[in-house]
């Protein structure tokens, strides 16, 4: 394999991987600036895979599929902002608790609906690549042919970053998170943003777990999220809440993923275990705070009350 | 002025009111801006008001004085909505006024300027400005151009894109004033707001208090500092145990009484002023050698992680049996002080000594054994712990001496902890009571309980040890460091409140921008020189 | 977490312990009614429940040995707990220990060591082995003050990957590959290095796990609450600041109390390899930590709570997976059991909070 189709391959698989990252990162990225820690997001992108996967096999048309899945990820994440913001529940709990609901949820729903391992093949999205980029040579066939959520992800990560800093919107997320009681004292209802950021985080999550199973792979498997809500959360902590740092992030896990498939391509023996425990590693590193100071925001995890 | 609020209203014949309010150049007064009628608020079991009533009219500003836990900022919180009343009513602009939160008084134009938490330390001051304010996307610029507006208006310098953490804490609250008079209120609630500001700056808050009233908007100004009330109050009401224990018509005038209806006694020296306390001279001793200073420090730096400068080449002794005051105005160096010189902070150069043991980077329970005791600035962040009962409290450095058998003897604990609350007047309901059921004042009288009787003691280092408390607990406080000075114990005294530094200490020292500006012995004499030098004038 | 909460940890039955009965009962009647939707019995699927989670002696100690796992990282989760320190990492701090005994067991030559050695040896090394995977993310946060919840759940996953790599390799713990089709995992663990058998007659596979582990329980709970160090915990857990000025190291309290929680993840670990499962293989640790972690959550700092907790998830293991194999009821059911128990009582916090604040 020439050099230049290798890079392409490995570029291509890369951002393919990094998608359901991005979309559920930049939407925990919101959550945790306003000051809630949702583990749920497993939860959530395993929600979005199995009701998308659902209702485009029951359909055969996968944008009904990307509806039902954002559609049925409202009530997770609402129950997730119920408890930790309204009820005040200890959020790591919450996230774990409804990580292992849904997860049971959906392998019976699953078993159920398909019969237990069945694997039906379901109506995907098509790739697509834009007009000038997708003619290029040699990237042109391997980077820039994506699932057109791809780019929605990208868009989607720009417009957070936009709004963040230059919306109120965004100056009320920030206070929500890192001073709540400032905020409160402007006239800011605290709950109400936060509350917001959830459900943000939901549907993002859901798009990123649609992703996975209509966009992706064509299938829905069992418990297939694998741990990819949990790695959003440390591109979070690694990208130091920051927006382009997070997104750098998730490109980094994509591509340590990508060469779990690469490298052997290539010859190269590299233990598939430490490839697949390399974000996890690099998000370590970033929390010991070996790559500079740590800003989380000072409210996270923290219910408000007045 | 009376002691029965409405035995006060009934005195005054309306005719004499009107004539008085004329003579002053105000109209009289009409429908009054805030009325309060029967106020009562209730936390559990706490009755943290009962039956308020009150009234201010436009362009008045009003002062509300009280001690500690009297309910002011009970009250402020619920003109502003932070909490509903229990009980009463209340009227904005001759309406009825129930605001269900902040942003509810806010759309009223009801404004507070808080003591804290309403800034938010990361955001530059124009988007603290803009923060609930505004919808859609941020207009910085103009916002930048208010900001220069309302500065030149009341005479408020301010940066429009500084970081609020990098701000002095008298530049913050002027962002908090602008904040709210940006809304252009009615009605301006500022609930002690001189106490972390430089002599200055007090003169320019009140100039912008009265440039506002000038206005038309009423103003509720909670302070318990008498040169503030002698210089804006026009009205003023005393609050005592959540009830109205007295208002005044003409403050300037009534000022001791105002203070007597506080506290039920008169403002004299506590303790009975410097003189009678015998001081103990620094003698030579039998053996012809000077007894070693309590507390020696040499030379002390500190620069934080930014690399400012907080602490400068600071130098002071302090012999036993004396009082030192470290005198200036909170953010001068004073906490970096009282941290490293209590073992939480390392100093970057300089070293210091107690009883002739170097301390300079030793281990808290390095200081414990070498007799250095600390009341610090902030009790809650660093001298108790609010979750634990009071007895572990008052033995939290000591709890090994209780070990029996490997195992922790609650009985031995509670015996010598009643002990110690009975000798210091701690008053809880008992030691088994969780540590923040206590009064301020009792939490202060706790700590102080726990590092007098160190044992050995040789110097006590009392950072703004009073702050916060009533007339009772401060004279409780400074008769303990007294006894504790007549045993031979070194005090080195932080604190802003130069009226209790002058009457209790025997030298001061200030402080400004990490430095020594100057040092004086503690007399009424030398008050306008300190007050120059916390100012960073070297006079 | 609140003085009420702590409170709790003074054990004393009250609106705690009616609300998580009342949540458990709700969930299980939630779990029967789905039964019912997939079509199978309830009394059949009940009656395959009952029998695999208590129904003979095997069924009773396969229950209990898995408790028995849960309960050793649900009671380091509380001893942490004490400090103010969330550690998710049980997961992790079981499969490090499980890899510790294996390697011990196997390749260190123990196996013809007398008077217990052989077992007791790999346990310790297991323990170690939990001890430093709870060390290592208590340094950084006395040190660094990275979130430990954070740092446990990142340590978890490193340690789930490091099992599996582990197992792959013939360099590591690989057995011997003889064909192609031989399985990634270990070799059987010596017979000498298995845990003694409570009642070796009996059926019941209870092993001497459970009674070391008892006594842990409650050594830890006489540490926490009666002694010295319990007591400084708590204040460092409240007040580090005031803590440190009162001469409490900081530091040590710190490490040394996540070392001890994973410590007994550790034990875990190694216990379920030498007395359960003898072979090491990929998904060794196969949620157990997470159950472990959720009964501690769930405990309120009770050490008591722990145990009836773990139980609880205990039989609910056993019961779900004999339920699977009898009666074609997917085991997700019980995870969907556990998922509304865990929700259902967090969400009740807050309420039990306030009766106990007023009681």
């Amino acid at each position: 394999m020439s050099p230049d189709l290798a890079f392409a391959v490995f570029a291509g698989s890369t951002v393919r991987l990094a998608t359901p990252l991005l979309l559920a990162a930049t939407g925990e990225l919101v959550s945790e600036r306003a000051g809630v820690l949702n583990m749920s997001v497993e939860g959530m992108m395993l929600t979005g895979a199995f009701a998308g996967a659902w209702a485009a096999s029951a359909t055969g048309s996968p944008w009904i599929g990307l509806a039902a899945g954002v559609i049925a990820v409202l009530p997770v994440a609402l129950l997730q902002a119920v408890l930790s913001i309204t009820l005040r529940a200890n959020q790591i709990v919450t996230g774990i608790g409804i990580n292992i609901l849904v997860l049971g949820a959906t392998t019976l729903a699953y078993r159920a609906v398909f019969g237990s391992r069945s694997r039906t093949e379901i109506p995907g999205f098509e790739k697509w690549s834009p007009p000038v980029l997708g003619d290029l040579p040699v990237l042109g066939e391997h980077l820039f042919r994506q699932v057109g959520l791809v780019y929605l992800a990208l868009l989607l990560l720009a417009l957070v970053a936009w709004m963040l800093r230059h919306t109120a919107l965004g100056l009320a997320i920030h206070a929500a998170g890192a001073a709540p009681r400032a905020a409160d004292k402007s006239g800011l209802s605290v709950n109400a943003i936060r509350y917001g950021a959830v459900i943000f985080t939901g549907v993002m999550s859901a798009l990123a777990g649609c992703f996975l199973s209509i966009g992706d792979i064509h299938t829905f498997t069992e418990g297939m999220t694998n741990g990819a809500g949990y790695l959003a959360i440390a591109a979070v902590i690694f990208g130091n809440w920051r927006v382009g740092r997070t997104a750098l992030a998730c490109l980094l896990f994509g591509g340590a993923t990508a060469l779990q498939f690469q490298l052997p391509a290539l010859g190269v023996d590299v233990p598939n275990a430490l490839l697949i425990m390399l974000p996890y590693l690099l998000a370590l590193i970033a929390v010991a705070g070996v790559m500079g100071r740590q800003h989380a925001p000072a409210g996270l995890t923290q219910a408000f009350v007045r | 002025m009376d002691l029965s609020a409405g035995e006060a209203l009934a005195r005054r014949p309306a005719a004499e009111r009107g004539a008085r309010d004329a003579a002053r150049g105000r109209p009289d007064a009409g429908p009054a801006l805030l009325r309060l009628e029967g106020l009562s608020k209730r936390f559990g079991t706490l009755q943290a008001l009962d039956d308020v009533s009150l009234e201010i009219a436009p362009g008045e500003i009003h002062c509300l004085l009280g001690e500690n836990g009297a309910g002011k900022s009970t009250l402020c919180n619920l003109v502003f909505g932070i909490h509903a009343p229990t009980q009463g009513r209340m009227w904005l602009g001759g309406e009825d006024y129930a605001p269900t939160g902040p942003a509810h008084a806010l759309s009223h134009r009801v404004a507070m300027v808080h003591q804290h938490f309403s800034l938010v330390g990361d955001f530059t001051v124009v988007d603290n400005l803009l923060l609930g304010q505004t919808r859609g996307v941020l207009d910085r610029k103009r916002c930048a151009a208010q900001v220069e507006a309302l500065s030149q208006r009341y005479g408020l310098e301010l940066a429009p894109h500084a970081r609020i953490d990098d701000l002095s804490v008298g530049e913050r609250q002027r962002v908090e004033i602008v904040k709210c008079l940006m809304r252009e209120p009615r009605l301006l609630v500022l609930d002690e707001p001189t106490a972390v500001l430089l002599p200055e700056e007090i003169e320019a808050l009140l100039d912008v208090c009265e440039r506002v009233a000038g206005e038309g908007c009423g103003v509720v100004l909670v302070t318990h500092k008498l040169a503030e009330i002698r210089r804006v109050a026009r009205r003023a009401t005393v609050l005592r145990g959540g009830r109205v224990v007295a208002r005044s018509e003409q403050p300037a005038a009534e000022l001791d009484a105002l203070v007597r209806a506080m506290i039920q006694r008169d403002l004299a020296a506590p303790g009975g002023g410097r003189a009678d306390v015998p001081r103990a001279k620094v003698t030579t001793g039998e053996t012809g050698r000077r007894p070693e200073p309590a507390l020696m420090v040499d030379g002390l730096g500190v620069r934080d992680a930014d690399g400012v400068q907080r602490i400068d080449n600071v130098t002071l002794i302090v012999e036993p049996g004396e009082i030192v005051a470290v005198a200036g105005v909170e953010g001068n160096g004073q906490s970096e002080l009282a941290a490293v010189l209590s073992g939480m902070r390392a100093p970057t150069n300089g070293r210091f000594f107690v009883d002739g043991r170097e301390l300079t980077h030793a281990t808290p329970r390095q200081f414990s054994a070498a007799g250095m005791g600390v009341v610090p600035e902030d009790r809650h962040a660093v001298g108790c712990v609010l979750g634990m009962t009071v007895a572990e409290n008052l033995f939290l450095d000591r709890l090994q001496q209780f070990r029996r058998w490997g195992l922790f003897d609650r009985g031995a604990l509670d015996r010598s902890a009643r002990e110690l609350m009975a000798r210091f007047d701690v008053r809880a309901a008992g030691p088994q009571s969780v540590f923040s059921s206590l009064s301020g004042g009792n939490q202060q009288k706790a700590v102080l309980a726990r590092e007098l009787t160190l044992s050995p003691l040789r110097v006590l280092l009392a950072a703004h040890p009073t702050r916060g408390l009533d007339v009772g607990a401060v004279e409780a406080v400074y008769s303990h460091i007294r006894a504790a000075c007549e045993r031979g114990v070194g005090v080195l005294l932080i604190s802003s409140e130069l009226d209790e530094l002058l009457r209790v200490a025997d030298r001061v020292l200030v402080m400004y921008r990490g430095r020594v500006m100057g040092e004086c012995a503690a007399d009424e004499g030398e008050r306008h020189r300190i007050g120059a030098w916390m100012a960073g004038h070297a006079a | 977490m609140t003085a009420a909460a702590l409170e709790a940890s003074r054990f004393r039955p009250g609106p705690a312990v009616w609300v998580s009965i009342a949540a458990v009962a709700a969930s299980l009647a939630i779990g029967a009614l789905l039964v019912g939707l997939t079509g199978v019995s309830i009394p059949e699927a009940v009656a395959a429940f009952a029998d695999g989670a208590w129904g003979s002696p095997y069924a009773i100690g396969a229950s209990v040995n898995r408790a028995l796992a849960f309960a050793l990282v649900g009671v380091g989760f509380v001893f942490a707990q004490r400090a103010n320190l969330t550690n998710v990492g049980g997961e992790g701090q079981i499969a490090v220990g499980g890899m510790a005994a294996a390697a011990v067991a196997l390749h260190a030559g123990v196996a013809g060591w007398p008077l217990g050695l052989a077992w007791i040896v790999p346990l310790l090394a297991a323990t170690a082995a939990g001890g430093l995977w709870g060390a290592f993310p208590g340094w950084l946060k006395a040190r660094a003050g990275t979130n430990e919840v954070i740092s446990t759940l990142l340590l978890s996953f490193i340690a789930v990957w490091m099992l599996y790599g582990s197992v792959q390799s013939e360099a590591l713990l690989r057995q011997p590959m003889t064909s192609s089709s031989t399985l990634p995992e270990s070799l059987p663990i010596p017979d000498a290095a298995q845990l003694p058998l409570l009642a070796p007659d009996s059926g019941l596979p209870l092993h001497v796990g459970l009674p070391i582990g008892l006594a842990l329980a409650v050594v830890v709970g006489v540490v926490m609450s009666r002694t010295v160090f319990g007591l400084r915990l708590r204040a460092v857990g409240l007040n580090p600041e005031a803590a440190k000025r009162a001469g409490i190291p900081i530091t040590a309290s710190i490490v040394a109390v996540m070392a001890a929680a994973g410590a007994l993840g550790g034990l875990a670990g190694g216990l379920m390899l030498l007395g359960e499962q003898y072979v090491l293989k990929a998904g060794f640790s196969s949620g157990y930590g997470f159950d472990g972690l959720v009964a501690g959550l769930l405990a309120r700092g009770s050490i008591v709570g722990v145990l009836a907790a773990a139980l609880l998830f205990g039989f609910l293991r056993s019961g779900g997976i004999n339920m699977e194999m009898v009666a074609g009821v997917p085991s997700a059911l019980v995870v969907v059991i556990q998922g509304l128990i865990i929700v259902t009582l967090a969400g009740a916090a807050l309420f039990i909070d306030r009766r106990s604040a007023r009681a």
